[in-house]
């Protein structure tokens, strides 16, 4: 039970650490390891299916995605921040938690499943024995982001002129 | 030799960006063709040893130990890799002349097979939540190629494509979780049993209507096409025949009705849906094309309006529909990316897109005018050409199976394609040749080579088209007839 809130906090604390850092790269990681808190609560809760996608994909994938972007950007090119974030994450959170105890839970119950017995297996082996095409997929987006980083970051005609 | 159609092109797309240090054009040029030709001759061989076992199933281990990486190829995949396969590598003989203005080819044929990979990898897994990522590969590359030229408009549409893309990709994904926590599983096999065992009629239509919103915002179908025309025009014209061609039916239309025929099996009230949908995107679709100036901007909308005729015969269900549909899914991916790659040579060589200030090309550049000819004849359904027989059997199936007022309108909405198509032809290349334009010369060497191929392959599939039904089509129909029961007899 203590491990699970503390997970839990984990999970929140860095959920909002995502979106209040102003530095992108931290607000990038910040995401990671929020990810990562949600991913173990996953395996705590016998889903160790959800916890892998979650781990790999979102924490792993994306955050790499996010650091080459952000890494390959200037400073002047900084965006001026919107000042309603501050008003509109509290809100969605809000009505995210209103929502969630009116609607989810009782529709949650009307959705029929099969009875299927609790999953198992380590990270590891959930990864690599029966979702190994995943990882393929997975190599091949991060690739694609990585090549769309090089194509439109990379110096065109004009560029050169300028620097001249 | 399955696997080399998700291999091969990601392979290629690791070494280029390093070859291309080494040589900026050649070698980038040979090995994408080499590798995109041995999909192509792949395809064909694989079509004999598909027929005597109906479905190939591929599991490799990873030096000598035992991973889940397994592909399962039937007729309907093997038709969709070899057409995939063949117009991708008209498209690169194309670019071979074509990004000499742009530069910086390897990355350019680097994402293009990385999203090649990704639509490869789309039509062989047997798995929802691999689909999802797949299908994300193909488009994390498309972005990136439809900003290529860094031009304003580019980054505007590629951004728009992108926020729209993702919706409809959040539509799947949601769609695809609520069935694994539903079934436990995400294989087609283990979801379809799955959903027959539980016979959760309601929720399983949520989940379709999730799925039709998400690849139906994928294959750009009205009400969901918003984005199709801003994004398709703004790309390089290599980049608006894949889009166009058929990243939009991979990703969208073969995505959809996988799913649909594979895993939660087809109703009559999803027939309507479908039908409603294909039917009015067909007419809409073919009304915008009319009011356009900008040539790419025309051929964009028309692919709406032929995606609605791929959907409508793939909706109907039955056999006549599905083989009508398929066909003309090959059809279109053919001659559409034929029009784009003349649009591409037409911007080339008069540098502008505005068919106002076009006029009298046929003159000055005959091959392209009659290569243009060729795909917009296609398209618009005039015989003997190969888009005449599949809009043919299309409307043949929907009078088949009793649904007049849709076959109705599918003949309306020809009509009004063959009257767009005219006036590209019309504005374009007839009538009195421009001043501007009394200079210009035919596009260079490959450029119009792969024209000259695309066009070759409409007219002879036209000419010869029972002997190509027969190897490439009626299989993918018959797999997609058999729908749910082919897959629990997989047995993976």
């Amino acid at each position: 039970m203590v491990i699970q809130i503390i997970l839990l906090c984990g999970l929140v604390i860095f959920s909002g650490l995502a979106i209040l850092l102003r530095d992108l790269i931290k607000a990038a990681l910040s995401l990671a390891v929020a990810s990562l808190f949600l991913g173990l609560i996953f395996f705590r809760l016998g889903a160790p299916y959800a916890g892998v996608f979650e781990i790999s994909v979102v924490a792993g994938l994306i955050t790499v995605l996010f650091a080459l972007t952000i890494a390959l950007t200037k400073k002047e090119d900084e965006v001026q921040e919107n000042r309603l974030v501050k008003v509109i994450f509290p809100l969605f959170f809000i009505l995210f938690l209103v929502i969630d105890g009116l609607v989810m839970k009782s529709l949650l119950t009307k959705v029929p499943a099969l009875p299927s017995a609790p999953e198992g297996g380590s990270f590891g082996l959930v990864l690599w024995k029966q979702r190994t095409f995943d990882l393929v997929a997975q190599v091949g987006v991060i690739f694609a982001g990585v090549l769309a980083v090089l194509a439109l970051f990379r110096k065109t005609g004009k560029d050169e002129e300028k620097d001249e | 030799m399955v696997f080399s159609f998700i291999v091969i092109p990601l392979l290629v797309a690791a070494f280029l960006p390093l070859i291309g240090k080494l040589s900026k054009k050649l070698i980038p040029d040979v090995l994408t063709n080499a590798a995109l030709a041995y999909l192509v001759i792949n395809a064909v061989m694989l079509v004999k040893p598909l027929l005597a076992r109906g479905t190939i199933l591929r599991n490799i281990n990873w030096f000598g130990e035992q991973v889940n990486l397994t592909v399962a190829l039937d007729s309907f995949s093997l038709f969709m890799l070899f057409t995939i396969s063949l117009v991708s590598l008209c498209i690169t003989i194309f670019s071979v002349d074509y990004l000499e203005h742009y530069g910086h080819k390897a990355i350019f044929y680097a994402l293009l097979l990385v999203m090649i990979a990704g639509m490869n990898g789309l039509v062989l897994i047997p798995d929802l939540f691999s689909i999802y990522l797949f299908l994300e590969v193909a488009a994390v590359a498309s972005y990136a190629l439809v900003a290529f030229g860094l031009g304003y408009d580019e980054l505007e549409a590629s951004f728009k494509y992108l926020m729209l893309s993702v919706v409809a990709s959040a539509f799947a994904l949601l769609s695809i979780t609520i069935i694994f926590g539903m079934t436990g599983s995400l294989s087609f096999q283990a979801v379809a049993q799955g959903l027959q065992d539980l016979q959760a009629r309601y929720v399983v239509g949520v989940c379709v209507a999730f799925f039709i919103m998400g690849f139906g915002l994928k294959a750009a179908l009205v009400p969901f096409h918003a984005w199709l025309p801003d994004a398709h025009p703004s790309a390089p014209a290599p980049i608006s025949a894949m889009l166009s061609g058929l990243l939009i039916k991979v990703s969208g239309v073969y995505a959809l009705f996988r799913i649909v025929y594979s895993v939660v099996g087809l109703t009559p009230v999803l027939t309507q849906v479908l039908l409603a949908l294909g039917t009015i995107s067909m007419v809409v679709a073919a009304l915008l094309a009319l009011g356009q100036k900008d040539l790419k901007r025309m051929l964009a909308y028309s692919s709406i309006s032929q995606v609605g005729y791929i959907v409508v015969g793939l909706a109907l269900g039955t056999p006549l529909g599905l083989l009508g549909g398929l066909f003309h899914l090959f059809n279109h991916a053919v001659a559409k990316g034929l029009l784009f790659l003349n649009s591409g040579s037409v911007q080339h060589i008069t540098g502008t897109r505005n068919l106002e200030e076009l006029g009298g090309l046929d003159k000055k550049v005959p091959l392209t005018a009659g290569t243009n000819l060729v795909g917009a004849l296609s398209i618009a359904g005039v015989p003997p050409l190969a888009g005449f027989w599949s809009k043919l059997i299309i409307i043949m199936a929907l009078i088949q199976a009793k649904e007049f007022a849709y076959a109705l309108v599918a003949i309306l909405a020809s009509i009004l394609t063959l009257w767009y198509y005219l006036l590209i032809q019309r504005k374009a290349f007839f009538g009195p040749l421009n001043e501007k334009f009394k200079q210009v010369k035919e596009a260079p060497f490959w450029m119009s080579a792969a024209c000259v191929i695309l066009a070759l392959i409409v007219i002879l599939v036209g000419v010869f088209f029972t002997p190509f039904v027969k190897t490439w089509i009626s299989p993918a129909a018959d797999v997609l007839a058999r729908g749910i029961q082919h897959v629990l007899t997989w047995g993976i």
